[in-house]
């Protein structure tokens, strides 16, 4: 089917090749990424619309 | 870690919230009045300033840059200072940036009104203005950035992500699009023409939907949504891959707008398979808004701010998932040029900017006057009524648009077009016209309450407008990565860095779909036999474009045989490489004008017959919808820039002859006095230098040089 799609791109088929490879590159990373987060970062950066009071000064520590 | 006590400035907030309020009931009133000028044209009351051409824009500028503007302002200056635990960076640049963008809205509106625009839709805005506009989106870029610059939170929360996406996209779309060369101080020609500038200004048309409409809107959902359900959202983890998929992917899309168009096909399949991928990124935003109401959904009964939140979030879905859907090009041979799009939109605009800008201003105002919302019944009458309005709105518009699509594409068992009238297909909606006008009155009705109830909000509380909060400096442990931290959490610390690699993010898909524009420079065919216009045509297609008949009118035939048939040949590439700057329009609301001076051709008229036209359309078809333009026939000719424009154009590159400036009016004067004697000639009595004549010669010209080519693919040379 992808074959398809890009046979009607008519003479400039590496041109969506390679746009779609830039993007899936991409993508893949950003998803490796994400995952190997640490839970403990990701559930206080979650938090932080509900911090109103912010007196917690771990969270205000640049590290 | 000893606190430091500071102020969030509540005030601006208030400020914003108001104008956003005011101007929304403005450009939607505006927005009613266009809706039944399709039930009664005379509704334009025979003025140019109320002409549905001139008033169309106001409307979607209104609403788009007045209404959703300032509700986005209002979002940004109270979550940002409360992500960051700081007051906004400088309380005169937020000044500048309230004032500034209402200045903005005033002359928009004033300019509109007396004919002052590009003609290019959500950017008519003429240079002036939009020097302005860049110097007001760089004083909020600055506030922003400094704000999060001196925050006291490490970390920058994924609400600001979008925020700054929002305002780095913006900045340049307004740029690029915006490039043109001053006439007069109201008239300008776009560096671009024909296919280019098409390409350029869908490019910014997608995008303005994207980056103004959508990513400071995510940002509020990321942090209002969780406040009001008081509950983190979903997955932070999904909020990291949503934002960068999106921002990333949105950007690739902009060529769906013109499929099936002079545009190449390659272009357009590009933008065809980006838009469908689309649905992942824009879904998994949705995903994470509705499943952080997970066990809280009991609440969702009692509280407005909940309603309107997911009926915002639920209406982005839907339209996030028909958009894609609309750029596919089976659907899109349906849904293009009818009220498809218009009903897409407003799915768009009345339910999740509307909705959630509701939900904002429900939230914050009883919180910054330091009391409870005056009535919540009220506002659950609100949001009913608004949602009825949004399905009134909306389903009459998609059932019409089914039906005049398939009009247009009816043959007789003879093989002739079935509906060779364009005005049947008009004629056919009217049912539809008037439920989606009740529709608009509706949603009308329900942001009136609101109003009322936020007013009695107002009055029962205490404006706060320094509210006071502490919190501990942030410590810098410089720029460098610490051990053990990941690249994405140390860009969450690094706000020009964030910046940059957004931009870049950004800039990957505007650059691939801006290379086709400099591949398309090279692929355009030229017709040789299109010439440039004549000094009188192009005096009137400027009046064309003045008067905004691109609103309603297209010029750019698809390649069906259900539209060579009612208009003659299809469009080609080479043809519009003198249009600046191009008018192919988006919805027909009457026929595609594009053919309309092919003598031989089924959409040709005589000159007497337009005169008859602008001056009372009804004259001519008892149903037409159109307004009379009569003024055109009271008023002079402008014949002081004609040699201006000849000159800009030929910096543009078209091909008028050296000096040709000087001699311009004097042919101009030629060609009007022919057709002025060929008026009189039918007993019409009108001078040459009347702006009517200068239209009709525009009208005539249309089509006529690729006629001229007889078989176009036989005379066209690639350059």
């Amino acid at each position: 089917m992808l074959r398809d799609v890009f046979k009607s791109l008519g003479g400039f088929e590496s041109y969506g090749l390679i746009s779609m490879i830039i993007f899936l590159v991409f993508f893949v990373l950003l998803l490796l990424h994400t995952v190997s987060l640490r839970r403990n970062d990701v559930e206080d950066f979650s938090r932080m619309p509900l911090d109103d009071k912010s007196n917690e000064s771990e969270d205000n520590q640049d590290i | 870690m000893e606190n430091q006590t500071f102020y969030y400035d509540n005030k601006i907030v208030k400020n914003f919230a108001y104008a956003t309020l005011f101007w929304g009931v403005i450009g939607m009133v505006v927005g009613l009045l266009l809706a039944l000028q399709f039930i009664w044209p005379e509704l334009t009351f025979g003025i140019p300033y109320t002409t549905f051409g001139r008033i169309r824009p106001i409307h979607t500028n209104a609403v788009i840059f007045a209404f959703v503007g300032n509700g986005m302002f209002t979002g940004i200056y109270y979550s940002l200072q409360r992500l960051c635990k700081a007051r906004m960076f400088n309380d005169l640049l937020s000044k500048i940036n309230f004032w500034g963008w209402q200045l903005i809205i005033v002359l928009a509106a004033l300019t509109f009104a007396f004919g002052a625009t590009t003609g290019k839709e959500y950017a008519e805005l003429e240079w002036p203005i939009d020097l302005l506009v860049a110097v007001i989106w760089l004083v909020f870029g600055a506030n922003m950035i400094g704000t999060i610059i001196k925050r006291r939170t490490s970390h920058i929360y994924v609400a600001i992500w979008f925020y700054i996406a929002t305002f780095v996209t913006i900045t340049v779309l307004h740029v690029v699009n915006s490039l043109a060369i001053p006439v007069t101080l109201f008239k300008s020609y776009p560096i671009y023409a024909g296919v280019q500038d098409a390409l350029v200004q869908w490019w910014y048309g997608h995008n303005a939907v994207a980056f103004f409409l959508t990513t400071p809107f995510l940002g509020l959902m990321y942090y209002f949504l969780p406040k009001a359900a008081n509950r983190p959202i979903y997955s932070y983890k999904l909020s990291i891959v949503h934002f960068w998929a999106l921002i990333f992917l949105y950007i690739w899309a902009g060529p769906h707008h013109l499929l099936y168009s002079a545009l190449p096909g390659w272009a357009q399949s590009l933008g065809v398979v980006f838009s469908v991928m689309l649905i992942a990124p824009s879904w998994g935003g949705m995903v994470n808004g509705l499943l952080t109401l997970r066990g809280a959904w009991d609440r969702v009964r009692e509280d407005p701010v909940l309603k309107f939140m997911v009926v915002a979030v639920t209406a982005y879905g839907m339209s996030t998932f028909e958009g894609p859907m609309m750029s596919t090009k089976t659907v899109n041979a349906i849904s293009h040029f009818t009220d498809w799009t218009v009903g897409h939109a407003h799915i768009g605009a009345l339910g999740w900017n509307g909705f959630l800008t509701f939900a904002v201003l429900y939230y914050l105002i009883p919180r910054m006057f330091q009391t409870q919302l005056y009535s919540r019944k009220m506002a659950n009458l609100h949001f009913w009524i608004g949602t009825l309005g949004i399905i009134f709105y909306a389903v009459p518009l998609y059932w019409g648009a089914i039906t005049q699509a398939s009009m247009w594409k009816e043959f007789t068992a003879e093989g002739f077009l079935k509906y060779p009238n364009f005005l049947e297909t008009v004629t056919q909606l009217a049912p539809m016209y008037a439920t989606r006008a009740i529709g608009g009155g509706l949603y009308i009705v329900g942001i009136v309450l609101g109003i009322y109830n936020l007013i009695l909000t107002i009055k029962a509380g205490k404006f706060v407008p320094e509210e006071a909060a502490s919190a501990p400096a942030l410590v810098s442990t410089g720029s460098k990565r610490s051990s053990g931290e990941g690249i994405h959490r140390w860009l969450e610390r690094r706000p020009v860095q964030f910046i940059l690699v957004a931009l870049v993010a950004i800039l990957i898909g505007g650059l691939i779909e801006i290379v086709p524009l400099y591949l398309v420079n090279t692929n355009v065919p030229t017709i040789a036999s299109v010439k440039p216009y004549t000094p009188l045509e192009l005096q009137g297609r400027d009046i064309y474009v003045r008067e905004g008949c691109y609103t309603c009118h297209s010029q750019q035939v698809r390649p069906f045989r259900s539209e060579t048939e009612r208009y003659g040949e299809y469009a080609k590439a080479g043809e519009y490489v003198y249009d600046h700057p191009f008018q192919w329009g988006s919805k027909r609301n009457g026929p595609d004008l594009s053919r309309e001076g092919v003598v031989s051709g089924r959409q040709y008229k005589p000159n007497s017959w337009h005169y008859n036209h602008m001056l009372n359309p009804q004259l001519l078809n008892a149903q037409s919808i159109m307004p009379t333009y009569k003024w055109l026939i009271a008023d002079d000719l402008d014949l002081s820039t004609t040699a201006k424009k000849i000159r800009v154009m030929q910096t543009l590159g078209v091909p008028y002859p050296e000096g040709f400036d000087k001699i311009a009016n004097d042919d101009l004067m030629t060609q009007a006095t022919g057709i002025a004697n060929d008026l009189k000639s039918q007993g019409i009595q009108v001078e040459p230098t009347k702006e009517i004549i200068a239209m009709i010669a525009y009208l005539q010209r249309l089509g006529k040089d690729v006629h001229a080519a007889g078989n176009p693919t036989a005379n066209i040379t690639a350059k």
